[in-house]
């Protein structure tokens, strides 16, 4: 199926968006205006919608004109496009979006053609079934892993970076040790949040691997040091 | 307008394309995706987390309602969204150096499409038929494709060796511990901040 792609499922919709011209605001900047708000951490509804690796919504206000030979024409309508790429099957995925994020679906689709509302998940799931487009060619680098092992995977190689140079020029007994504590650390630590901007680990100079936003002295733009 | 959250750039595409060449295209996409060799280029770019071609055919356009305006189009029309890591003028430009072929292969159909060499025409032309994201989430903004593999290349090899170290004595544990280091070392890099660009 194109829609598919390993375990990773990619859904693409189009909901025509309401005219109103009689209106106070046409509906599209309304969408505009409550995206631009909306946060795209781990604060967004998307982190919510916990299967979802990656997740755009955009107004698409009509069909691109390419120049002459070729022909000028224009939607009658604006169209809400929304892709996302996620973890799962589609009906557990609209149904969580109706579950976990109703009030921001409900704050960007109560704009579109022919909305139900997320009260009744069934129909709201039949709704962006009839705006979905069959994907033709579906590629994912990575298509056997969740989200959450992928987080966690992100975190346990900070981890083992860290514990591999703080752990330099000790014996083996010690080393082993210290292995013992990290691997238990590793095994309980907590779910690692999606959309998640806070760095992971950032260990003090000299005691581990450095990330820098700043370019040492001397470093130049294109020629970094090392 | 947002198309870049952390190191992950969202694209949006949009060409129109003559009906009559509709089935051709799809037919290229059948046999890419059933023929996995010939995605071994987009697969060695290593740099796009996730991409997808849509042909919406002209009278296709959803409509949910009788009083929505039915669309009467002349094309058809190819969507194209992807999400990769890097500049805008990187990413055209490492598409154009190694997937020429594919590429032409694939917009070849849709009008006015110059070839993907020389660049600066497509360029220009993916620039006209680009349209910005409102809206963009990423689970793990601070990771690259290449970050994302090397991770869960690291978890995999620190699984073995736990499980394979667990009743070693201090001094084999030392020759694997060695082994491991060596083993993970290249995929080590931290994760970080995005590049400033277009």
């Amino acid at each position: 199926m194109p829609n598919q792609n390993g375990n990773v499922y990619g859904l693409t919709i189009l909901s025509p968006i309401i005219n109103a011209p009689a209106g106070d605001v046409s509906h599209d900047c309304a969408i505009r205006d409550y995206l631009a708000s909306l946060p795209r951490d781990h604060h967004s509804p998307f982190a919510k919608i916990s299967s979802t690796h990656l997740a755009r919504l955009v107004v698409m206000d009509d069909v691109v004109f390419v120049g002459t030979p070729a022909r000028e024409e224009h939607l009658k309508s604006k169209y809400l496009v929304f892709e996302t790429n996620f973890d799962g099957d589609l009906d557990a995925y609209l149904a969580s979006m109706a579950r976990d994020a109703p009030d921001e679906v409900h704050a960007v689709w109560q704009h579109c053609v022919g909305y139900p509302g997320t009260q009744d998940p069934a129909a709201f799931a039949a709704y962006m079934k009839k705006c979905q487009l069959e994907t033709t060619f579906f590629f994912a680098d990575v298509n056997d892993k969740t989200v959450q092992q992928t987080l966690r995977a992100l975190k346990v190689q900070a981890g083992v970076a860290h514990f591999i140079e703080s752990n330099q020029g000790k014996s083996p007994a010690e080393i082993q040790a210290a292995f013992r504590q990290f691997l238990d650390k590793v095994r309980h630590a907590p779910e690692p949040l999606a959309g998640e901007y806070e760095r992971t680990h950032v260990p003090a100079r000299g005691q581990g691997a450095v990330v820098r936003t700043q370019p040492l002295a001397g470093e130049h733009e294109g020629q970094p040091n090392g | 307008m947002t198309n870049i959250n952390g190191k992950t750039y969202a694209m949006n595409a949009i060409t129109p394309m003559n009906a009559f060449y509709t089935p051709i295209l799809k037919l290229i996409f059948f046999i890419l995706g059933h023929v996995k060799p010939l995605q071994a280029d987009l697969i060695n770019l290593s740099f796009i987390h996730f991409a997808r071609w849509v042909v919406v055919k002209r009278h296709k356009f959803p409509r949910l309602s009788e009083k929505q305006p039915e669309e009467h189009l002349h094309y058809d029309y190819l969507l194209f969204f992807s999400n990769f890591n890097g500049t805008w003028n990187q990413y055209i430009d490492a598409f154009a150096d190694v997937l020429s072929n594919g590429l032409n292969l694939i917009w070849r159909w849709s009008a006015k499409f110059p070839g993907s060499r020389p660049v600066t025409a497509f360029k220009r032309y993916i620039a006209l038929v680009q349209f910005d994201t409102d809206y963009y989430y990423v689970a793990y903004p601070r990771a690259t494709a290449n970050d994302v593999k090397a991770a869960h290349r690291v978890n995999a090899a620190l699984e073995d060796f736990a499980r394979n170290s667990k009743d070693m004595t201090p001094a084999d544990f030392g020759s694997a511990y060695l082994k491991f280091v060596t083993q993970v070392q290249a995929d080590l890099g931290a994760t970080g901040i995005g590049p400033v660009g277009t």
